[in-house]
């Protein structure tokens, strides 16, 4: 084998190799993509010993440096909360009726608790707090429960059929699909109830739908019908509604029930977030026409 | 000149030799780890291998390519952490074969998705994105709904999971296909017994408001509302989960 023999035009080595007379240049690595490799190797072994890496017989290989991306965050956390704490002051503490008194809170920090709302509720009560069908409108100054600043917080809170244990409790029942009221009766209340909205109704059945409407719906719309603050029933004399107000719609209702569930957002939101949150449902509801 | 490579590659034994040292060099740098993978698992409660109708959304999941703009890791930042909430844990993705981290968002991470709306609002988002999210890019997927869940095969997913590792029961690998219709159960009848089977954090009801009927709708949202939900993170020792 010769391996000795240089190319006489380009003064490289040969690789010995000969077909028929052609012969192969044995052209070296660039010398950059060399370092490249060997730098990223030595880099590579830098991280092994300054980082954890691999996972050991009973532990992991944890680095000289002590590095953790978890404390790390951890950290970073408390960091912004203590920022948090200051910029956001008012909120850290206090009862939420006394700052619900305060006015100049309302133009401090609207625009701040306005981000805050757009990434957590907006998507079932829309970004103009107008609501949309199931999901109801929070600028109308009509509450399920109360709107009282305390009742709103307990709302956001622990929400309202949700899987807090501590959550509010309301259903409408399918008073047709569960037999508790046949279809004639269901036509008639809905009938009453068309009547007490002061929409378009059948005169002639809105007596029966009374009897039917004292029997079964009073207890939690009230004798009225205009809504009980302790059962989260709405008003129906109002012209208001979660899930429409047609003749159709409030027939659905009846015949189906209802069961709307609010998230709960305690552990979600942490405290002054939901005390904020309040606020702003409290300044919008402010801002409404009556 | 001849240098020693120059010589070791002329030489065949020898240079086959040095391959294999190389390659199992190689191969034991990749491997051997993963024989002591658990250490690196936090202990944490609450983790549970998943429901039938939980694995059965999760293969829609899969199947609709959901994770091509969802991720589900929400990673060890200060951005991550306050808008989808506490840093996923190795523990959380242990029973995922395969797991959904993802490197790439177009949608909004989904590791703690669950509770976070009601069942009504995933299932109207699902039908008509558009109609609930103003500006929304992604597809409408109205046809879960209507289309009936396959739970046939569902014994035969949870006897496949089994293998790779995750330890569903005997009794858990039978009932599949009747646990399946019973967690969209819409009156709730069997809640304590699939409790019992798969633990206290199991969510009963009929997942896609049309009760009586097995939907993949039902499926899908069973699965999101129990995504980031198991773990329970009180447990967690930040020091002792450093990572």
């Amino acid at each position: 084998m010769a391996l000795k023999e240089k190319d006489p035009v380009s003064g490289t080595n040969l690789t010995g190799h000969e077909w028929d007379g052609i012969t192969e240049l044995d052209t070296p690595v660039p010398w950059a993509a060399r370092w490249a490799l060997w730098g990223s190797i030595a880099i590579a072994a830098g991280y092994w010993v300054f980082y954890p890496s691999f996972p050991t017989v009973t532990d992991y290989a944890k680095g000289i440096l002590g590095y953790s991306s978890r404390l790390e965050v951890v950290s970073s956390l408390k960091e912004a909360e203590a920022e948090r704490r200051q910029t956001f002051a008012p909120f850290q503490s206090g009862d939420i009726a006394s700052l619900a008194k305060d006015p100049s809170l309302e133009a401090r920090y609207g625009a701040a608790i306005s981000k805050l709302y757009e990434d957590n509720c907006a998507a079932c009560h829309t970004a103009e707090l107008t609501g949309q069908e199931g999901f109801p409108n929070l600028t109308d100054n009509h509450w399920l429960w109360s709107g009282t600043p305390e009742e709103i917080e307990y709302t956001i809170r622990y929400g309202i059929n949700a899987t807090h244990d501590e959550t509010r409790m309301a259903q409408m029942l399918a008073f047709g699909a569960d037999e508790m009221l046949e279809k004639p009766q269901v036509t008639e209340v809905v009938e009453f109830v068309l009547a007490l909205s002061g929409q378009d109704h059948d005169a002639l059945a809105v007596e029966a739908g009374e009897v039917v409407f004292e029997e079964n719906c009073a207890a939690c719309h009230g004798d009225d019908g205009r809504g009980g603050y302790e059962n989260g029933a709405p008003d129906l004399g109002d012209d208001q509604w979660i899930y429409g107000g047609t003749r159709n719609d409030i027939y659905h209702s009846v015949y189906y029930g209802r069961q709307g569930v609010m998230s709960a957002w305690e552990g979600r939101l942490d405290d002054p977030q939901i005390r904020m949150l309040t606020l702003y449902l409290l300044w919008s509801a402010e801002d409404a026409p009556s | 000149m001849s240098t020693h490579h120059q010589k070791l590659e002329r030489h065949s034994l020898g240079f086959a030799m040095t391959i294999l040292v190389v390659a199992s060099i190689g191969g034991l740098v990749e491997i051997a780890p993963l024989f002591t993978i658990e250490n690196t698992v936090e202990k944490v409660e609450g983790m549970r291998p998943y429901t039938p109708l939980e694995l059965a959304g999760r293969d829609i999941y899969v199947r609709e390519g959901c994770y091509a703009c969802h991720s589900q890791m929400i990673r060890t930042l200060r951005s991550d952490v306050e808008r989808y909430g506490h840093y996923s844990l190795a523990a959380e993705s242990m029973y995922d074969h395969p797991f959904q981290w993802g490197s790439k968002r177009t949608g909004p991470d989904l590791a703690r998705i669950g509770g976070k709306y009601s069942d009504a609002w995933h299932v109207a988002h699902l039908e008509a994105p558009r109609e609930l999210v103003e500006g929304s890019i992604m597809p409408g997927y109205a046809f879960l709904s209507e289309a009936r869940l396959a739970t046939g095969h569902l014994p035969a997913s949870l006897k496949a999971l089994s293998r790779a590792g995750v330890p569903y029961t005997k009794a858990q690998i039978e009932n599949a296909e009747k646990d399946a219709a019973r967690q969209a159960d819409f009156e709730q009848n069997y809640e304590g017994e699939l409790q019992d089977s798969y633990g206290d954090n199991v969510q009963v009801r009929d997942f896609d408001g049309a009760p009586g009927r097995l939907t993949e709708m039902d499926a899908l949202v069973a699965y999101l509302q129990m995504l980031g939900t198991l773990a329970d993170l009180e447990t967690l020792n930040p020091q002792e989960s450093s990572r």
